[in-house]
């Protein structure tokens, strides 16, 4: 375009040729709009149902005053609050197992220098590819092969096999960053294996090891489709419990409840987010501290 | 005890869980694929690859070629979504990048059956958005969304798009913003500067995006069971049928294992460009 066309414009102000304004899709005016009617139509949905888990009445159209009841209903029902507890249980379990075989492997796989560790390097990501339905029934093919009774143990067998891969990849990025020196001089002052791995190793893969326990716990919590697979009859994890309720038609009291989990996920990931950083920023100035008085 | 034997023995809890509760159930669902049931329903194995002549069978084919189908079109849109979402907060977020990323994957933290029965709860006959429809005198009867396949789909997209715009935010982060100056100050078009430029650095995000979006989808159950009826099912679904109602596991792992088969072509290419890039993160 011309200098001398534009210059001619310029005083008209604000009439502008066809394509200066299609040019406007790369700058950020589209792009905001964009953006904003974005965040709310994925935040829309969420605030509806928690809004709504406050209605005083049943109606899901209308919001005809605040009320507690449908928490209270939720609280005070026996079932939901074993499938509440259920759910807790496994997500805490999982967590634990998981999280100490997911590091165990980031340590082997970083640390081994072999063809299979660097073959597994890459099949430890096939569990987190796997569609959750072949992972559902195939732990339950496994299960009824077995001769395992279905219950909240075969939940949790389920959900720490692919969680595993979660922490590994998790722990696996901190565990390469480290500096191996520290490691070597604490072997050369005569520190056993275990020893190094206990007293230098460990405290500074917490972080890392706090973040992917957390965001396990999170997962297990939430998940629905392997549960719905490997579950007994009862109690029943919540995500199943609020699946067979959706199906007998929508009700208010899955408003509360889908609203309480949201708030117990916000708040775990919440922490899994900050308590790395307070726990970071401690870490590195040992390792400071140490290497002064060294 | 040397190094690499410690980190071997580090490998083997793991390693050996991941082998008899994900390799070896693999297997059994093959075995299982080639039984065939008893009487009273148990699976018993044979040698009847028929149930994978019934996976091609007229009745169940067109599921099977739907879910593909839903499957690309979630995947379509959520490109079409994502990107503008991702270029935007990579290039124009500032200081705020971090904030803004967080907050658009915030939403899908939340519970994805959750989120799928808010839509429900939106969009169904008696649902928010018919309510209002109707006292606004639009309609008297209300709009059917639900039941179809766009409200599948919308569902699908709805469930997993965050798994799109977080690779292709990587990528179009790590571009350098002052190349498209230079595009730009080179007398690059547009057209030229996005496809010698931006294409090329995004190209690793939208291909990982691609994928990390088809594999949930396909296999997806949920938002044809409360977003769709018996016309949009899709594999899970039937897959889900077969094991918990029908009692026919032989088939069910016949779909099973032809459904993994499929997704396998595009899980390989996601681990070979994700084994090409940790080499060139040690590199």
């Amino acid at each position: 375009m011309s200098t001398h066309g534009y210059a001619e414009r310029l005083p008209l102000g604000r009439r502008r040729s066809r394509r200066e304004r299609r040019r406007d899709f790369d700058r950020p005016r589209f792009l905001r709009v964009f953006f904003i009617v974005f965040m709310f139509f994925t935040f829309a949905p969420i605030a509806i149902v928690a809004l709504f888990s406050f209605n005083s009445t049943r109606s899901l159209q209308n919001f005809t005053g605040f009320s507690f009841q449908w928490y209270d209903e939720f609280f005070s029902n026996v079932g939901l609050r074993e499938s509440l507890m259920a759910s807790v249980e496994i997500a805490l379990v999982t967590m634990v197992v998981a999280t100490a075989l997911g590091t165990t492997l980031a340590f082997g796989l970083v640390r081994a220098q072999s063809r299979i560790a660097r073959s597994s390097n890459v099949l430890m990501l096939i569990p987190l590819v796997t569609p959750e339905i072949v992972a559902g029934t195939s732990a339950l093919l496994l299960f009824a092969q077995v001769g395992i009774d279905l219950s909240l143990l075969t939940i949790m067998i389920a959900h720490i096999t692919f969680s595993i891969s979660f922490v590994t990849v998790i722990v696996r990025a901190r565990l390469s960053a480290l500096n191996r020196e520290v490691e070597e001089a604490a072997l050369d002052l005569g520190a056993t294996r275990l020893q190094t791995l206990r007293l230098i190793v460990l405290p500074a893969l917490w972080p890392a090891i706090i973040a992917s326990a957390l965001l396990i716990f999170a997962l297990s919590f939430d998940d629905f489709v392997i549960s719905f697979f490997t579950t007994g009859e009862s109690p029943t994890p919540l995500p199943v419990q609020i699946y067979s309720s959706i199906r007998f038609g929508v009700t208010p009291t899955i408003n509360a409840i889908g609203t309480s989990m949201l708030v117990i996920s916000f708040l775990i990931l919440a922490v899994a987010v900050a308590l790395p950083r307070l726990l970071g920023r401690r870490e590195e100035e040992t390792v400071l501290i140490g290497r002064e008085t060294a | 005890m040397s190094e690499s034997r410690f980190a071997h023995l580090m490998l083997a809890p793991a390693g050996v869980w991941l082998a008899l509760i994900f390799a070896v159930p693999l297997g059994i669902a093959v075995a299982v694929s080639l039984g065939t049931t008893d009487p009273i329903y148990q699976a018993v194995y044979g040698w009847h690859p028929g149930n994978y002549a019934d996976v091609f069978d007229p009745l169940f084919a067109p599921v099977l070629l739907r879910s593909v189908g839903f499957a690309l079109a979630t995947v379509a849109l959520c490109l079409l979504i994502g990107y503008p979402i991702a270029y935007y907060i990579a290039r124009f977020g500032g200081r705020w990048k971090t904030l803004l990323i967080a907050l658009v994957v915030l939403p899908f933290l939340v519970n994805y059956l959750v989120r799928t029965y808010a839509w429900v709860a939106i969009l169904s006959d008696e649902g928010l958005v018919n309510g209002i429809l109707v006292d606004i005198g639009v309609t008297e009867t209300g709009v059917q969304f639900v039941n179809t396949p766009w409200a599948v789909i919308g569902g699908l997209v709805y469930g997993y798009l965050a798994f799109m715009i977080l690779p292709l935010y990587a990528a179009l982060d790590r571009m350098d913003p002052s190349l498209i100056e230079a595009g730009k100050d080179l007398y690059g078009s547009r057209w030229q500067t996005f496809r010698h430029v931006t294409w090329p650095a995004a190209f690793q995000g939208v291909a990982a995006g691609c994928v990390l979006v088809f594999l949930p989808a396909v296999g997806d159950f949920i938002s044809a069971q409360l977003l769709g009826g018996a016309d949009t099912y899709m594999v899970g679904n039937l897959i889900q049928q077969q094991f918990l109602e029908a009692a026919n596991w032989p088939f069910g792992a016949a779909l099973t294992i032809v459904m993994m088969g499929f997704l396998l072509i595009w899980m390989s290419i996601y681990l070979r460009s994700a084994a090409r890039a940790s080499r060139e993160a040690t590199a």
